[in-house]
């Protein structure tokens, strides 16, 4: 699956670069993340609780930040198991740059799943993992004094 | 299935204080999507707190304009009781294509709501017939309940208590089923009330869940006929694309099963 979508955040780059490497913000802004701890400049661990419905499912996983551009770009990805109910890895382009108000923040997800949770079919994979980037982005907006940031999040399976 | 504990609540308040005592509980009704998700080890909650033997949940009445439907009551009670056959009769023929007999005589009015399955035929009738769902703590109307995919305005220690309908003028229901799993791909509640406000609920086709189509509510509020909205559609980038159809295909369901719903009315 890949999804694909931008944001105008009313904060410098600066602002937005800082926000996007900080652990904390990035643990508050992923729902269901439990723990995110950094084990390096550029590797952390993570674990998520991802509910949806009736389901339930803990990944354990790591995140990693590659391709360092400060402050305009980088990728970061991670993967995570979640016992029975399968995997979960993906990965983000993301990009910054300035604009009139803020700065424009562009992404490119790539996402798969496999085992149990991957039977479910993509009904719920896609619409879920489009919330999961919707609200991540408006959470970090918010955070950095915004409101609901313009634009949103395409999805499109393959 | 990992192993889990049972509780039976004898009231509302017995169900507050056996979940908040256990570890990771969650509240059963019928069982119907909550006991298949364990089975398949998607879920495994420590504890079980069944809600269907408390009194309170019990029963379907009708006073005067109003059904009123205990959550625990399964479909197939909201399917053959009198009070809503006579009432809304729509919501009696809903109710007996939900799922297969299994389904029907296990699932429950409430369970099915608390869970918000965006395929499922419930959430429609809600939105549609403007109910009111009655929890231990409040009352919220069904566009308050319903806010997004399998999610609802409860909290974790809350539950459904009733759920109350106005009688409508008059209410079609009509669904496009997956024939495997008996889903809608796309189902649609055309509904006047008595009031004389319109209302058109669709289930199965939003990538949000349960969604209302003002363009169509307005159109039949001037004119209730099949054709006064065959020429209204819904923008597929919302709707769900998954292996049974494309999101074009389920927003071109959405036209065709809102015609039919407002031909069933009559």
């Amino acid at each position: 699956m890949e999804m694909k979508g931008e944001y105008v955040i009313p904060a410098s780059r600066e602002t937005v670069w800082e926000a996007l490497n900080d652990p904390e913000v990035l643990k508050e802004c992923i729902t269901g993340c439990k723990s995110l701890d950094k084990e390096s400049d550029t590797e952390m661990s993570a674990v998520v609780q991802a509910k949806v419905g009736p389901v339930k499912a803990t990944f354990k996983g790591n995140v990693t930040l590659s391709n360092l551009n400060p402050p305009s770009s980088y990728t970061i990805s991670g993967e995570g198991k979640g016992g029975i109910a399968g995997f979960a890895k993906g990965g983000a382009d993301v990009s910054l740059e300035e604009v009139e108000g803020g700065t424009r923040l562009s992404y490119e997800v790539t996402a798969q799943i496999g085992g149990k949770l991957a039977q479910l079919g993509s009904r719920l994979v896609d619409s879920t993992a489009k919330k999961y980037a919707d609200d991540f982005f408006s959470c970090l907006s918010k955070k950095l004094g915004g409101g609901e940031p313009e634009g949103g999040t395409e999805a499109s399976s393959s | 299935m990992y192993a889990t504990t049972y509780h039976k609540a004898s009231s509302l308040d017995d169900a507050v204080a056996k979940l908040g005592g256990a570890e990771d509980g969650k509240f059963l009704s019928g069982g119907q999507t909550l006991l298949a998700t364990m089975k398949q080890r998607l879920a495994a909650p420590t504890d079980l707190v069944d809600l269907t033997k408390i009194p309170e949940l019990k029963g379907i009445t009708l006073d005067g304009d109003t059904v009123t439907v205990g959550a625990a009551s399964t479909h197939y009670e909201v399917h053959s009781s009198d009070a809503v056959k006579s009432a809304i009769p729509a919501l009696a023929a809903l109710a007996g294509l939900i799922g297969d007999p299994a389904v029907r005589n296990m699932g429950t009015m409430g369970g099915s709501v608390a869970n918000n399955d965006p395929a499922a035929d419930y959430p429609a009738a809600l939105v549609g017939l403007n109910a009111t769902v009655h929890t231990n703590k409040r009352a919220l109307s069904a566009d308050d309940f319903f806010t997004g995919m399998f999610e609802t305005a409860l909290e974790e220690d809350e539950v459904i208590v009733k759920i109350s309908f106005p009688a409508p003028e008059k209410a079609g229901y009509e669904k496009f089923r997956n024939p495997a799993s008996r889903y809608a791909m796309c189902g649609v509640m055309a509904v006047k009330l008595k009031d004389g406000s319109v209302r058109v609920a669709v289930t199965g086709a939003g990538s949000d869940g349960v969604f209302r189509v003002p363009e169509m509510e307005q159109a039949l509020a001037a004119n209730w006929s099949p054709d006064a909205v065959a020429s209204i559609t819904v923008s597929p980038d919302d709707m769900i694309g998954d292996l049974h159809g494309s999101p074009e295909y389920r927003a071109h369901l959405v036209t065709v099963m809102a015609k039919r719903a407002v031909a069933a009315a009559g």
